[in-house]
């Protein structure tokens, strides 16, 4: 496994590196990836996540470029003042066209995290290119779109979630509570706000937003794998099974991937959850890219 | 904070340098042509989750310090950022010696004759220490170092619980300070623990460099017992109090840029390297 540093775009002043796999497992007809940016943490991702998901991913025959957008990390900022939301699509299509010329790919995956998974979603709707998507702890929109009563009760439901978990399933909750020292004014007050807010709100919260819906449509017509990826303890795993799951189940029954990551926060911060995420992200590579590329061979 | 200079030019350089198992990753600056000083820079990250914290301040203290004529490279220790090795394989002896390869990359790049490392937190400690084994460094440039490896330690313990504290499911025993293995999603293997504890920049016997800037954000005693520990080695030294967030301490996605602490270590290099 090598790693290459470019630059590369319009006015070459994308930063990025290339990490290739070792020379007897090079195919040029694989598809390559691309790590996005998560937020304004550079290149190398949380915790220095992605470069070992570009490592591991290397390792097992993929091209992996990870790169930042302009203005983030050691990519300059742009002149053309163009939002945020286009340039990162359009930089992300320059990333492609980046390993097209130098390493002859010709498909592609597009990873990201947070922000990172509306580049991917957006990029991947618009570039034919795009085969499938890794989308960890996914909205699918700009999180500024969505509600706030839509927001104020994805949050009721995580707390709930996260209140049950911890102390109705341990030992020590339970104890207290048979023994007379648990405050049981205080679990009343907890238990009836927040479930009243998640049954009496649901109604009023609705589904997927139509033009959400139409996008996935779009990739699933096209054969697009998407592989999402949720921490457990995050209101974005509660929002995609409020608003997200029954509708890609409709459109494309048993036919696409969603993997909860137990136990872990937005970033993977615990090196158990990184290596997880490894594991997981690499064994579905396996199984949709690796395993199809030798079927169609 | 003042607004901060655009990064407008294409004047990066990224590259991979060193020997081919161990490669480090570094961005070359050129200075800003017709105003070239005789003094290349060396910047040294810290480590861990203080590495991508200090990223962008960093990148904005190498463009400012080519603005003003200095060529810099900036660098990523073995087994951090974009460098090879796998997190866990970094060591305090080996990023000593990667400061060499750096140091010797930078003269490669350009013809200097003064060197001077700039270092924040640990990457400050590690430039004192790589000055402290050789006799080529003409100037050090602190910001908020790390004085003491043992208290450095207990500090990443701290904010490591602190984070457990507010993790999602806090589970029962999930981490204990015997089995100390990881750090804010850094491991912290037994010998990295070691030799950082041998950290200690007031058992510094020989003269690192000829001058010594130290910018202390805060107002903590240990820069008191650390000024005259620098005064009793006769370097000349300054410590600057310049008033700034910490921002190694800061959210991943609330990178931080104070202005006056780089203007302050801008400045005082400039005075120095004219």
């Amino acid at each position: 496994m090598t790693e290459e540093a470019v630059l590369f775009g319009r006015t070459k002043s994308l930063v990025g590196i290339i990490t290739d796999p070792p020379q007897a497992k090079r195919n040029t007809e694989l598809a390559a990836f691309i790590l996005l940016n998560a937020g304004i943490v550079h290149r190398v991702g949380p915790h220095r996540l992605f470069v070992k998901m570009a490592r591991h991913l290397a390792s097992m025959g993929f091209v992996v470029l990870r790169f930042d957008h302009s203005g983030i990390g050691d990519s300059n900022v742009r002149e053309d003042k163009l939002p945020f939301e286009a340039s990162a699509i359009s930089e992300t299509q320059e990333a492609m066209n980046c390993l097209s010329r130098m390493r002859d790919s010709k498909r592609f995956v597009l990873f990201g995290l947070c922000s990172g998974t509306l580049t991917s979603f957006r990029t991947a709707c618009g570039d034919l290119r795009v085969v499938g998507a890794v989308l960890l702890n996914a909205l699918l929109k700009s999180p500024e779109t969505i509600s706030a009563s839509t927001v104020s009760y994805v949050i009721d439901r995580k707390i709930a979630r996260s209140y049950v978990h911890s102390k109705v399933f341990h030992v020590q909750s339970w104890l207290k509570f048979l023994t007379g020292e648990a405050d049981y004014r205080k679990i009343l007050r907890v238990l009836y706000s927040r479930i009243s807010s998640v049954f009496f709100a649901r109604k009023q919260i609705g589904g997927a937003d139509n033009q959400v819906v139409a996008d996935l449509r779009g990739l699933f017509d096209r054969g697009v794998s998407l592989f999402f990826i949720f921490s457990e303890g995050t209101g974005v795993l509660e929002y995609f099974r409020l608003k997200l799951e029954d509708a890609i189940e409709k459109l494309n029954p048993g036919k696409w991937n969603v993997e909860i990551i137990r136990e872990t926060d937005h970033t993977f911060t615990l090196l158990r959850h990184q290596e997880e995420l490894l594991q997981v992200v690499g064994r579905w590579a396996s199984q949709t890219l690796l395993n199809c590329h030798r079927q169609r061979a | 904070m003042k607004d901060l200079p655009r990064l407008t030019q294409v004047d990066i350089e990224p590259f991979y340098f060193g020997p081919s198992a161990t490669r480090l990753f570094g961005c070359y600056q050129a200075p800003l042509p017709g105003r070239r000083r005789s003094c290349g820079v060396v910047l040294c990250y810290p480590m861990g989750h203080e590495y991508i914290a200090g990223h962008r301040a960093y990148r904005q203290l190498a463009f400012r310090l080519s603005q003003a004529g200095f060529p810099v490279l900036r660098f990523d220790f073995y087994g951090c950022g974009d460098s090879a090795g796998d997190s866990g394989h970094g060591h305090v002896s080996r990023w000593l010696e990667d400061i060499a390869t750096a140091v010797a990359e930078i003269r490669k790049k350009t013809d200097v004759a003064k060197l001077c490392l700039v270092g924040l937190r640990l990457g400050g400690s590690l430039a004192m220490m790589a000055g402290d084994q050789r006799n080529d460094i003409d100037g050090i440039a602190l910001w908020d170092p790390v004085v003491d490896g043992k208290s450095y330690i207990q500090e990443l313990i701290s904010a490591h619980q602190e984070m457990l504290r507010q993790y999602y499911v806090q589970g029962e025993a999930i981490w204990t300070e015997e089995e100390m293995t990881e750090i804010l999603g850094f491991p912290l293997t037994e010998l990295m623990l070691a030799e950082l504890s041998e950290v200690n920049l007031l058992a510094i016997r020989s003269k690192p460099a000829n001058r010594i800037l130290v910018i202390k954000s805060n107002r903590e005693a240990v820069w008191n017992r650390l000024r005259e520990h620098l005064h009793s080695l006769t370097i000349p030294c300054e410590f600057q109090q310049v008033p700034g967030p910490q921002i190694w301490k800061e959210d991943m996605n609330r990178v931080l840029v104070p202005s006056p602490i780089l203007d302050a270590l801008v400045s005082w290099l400039s005075g120095v390297y004219r």
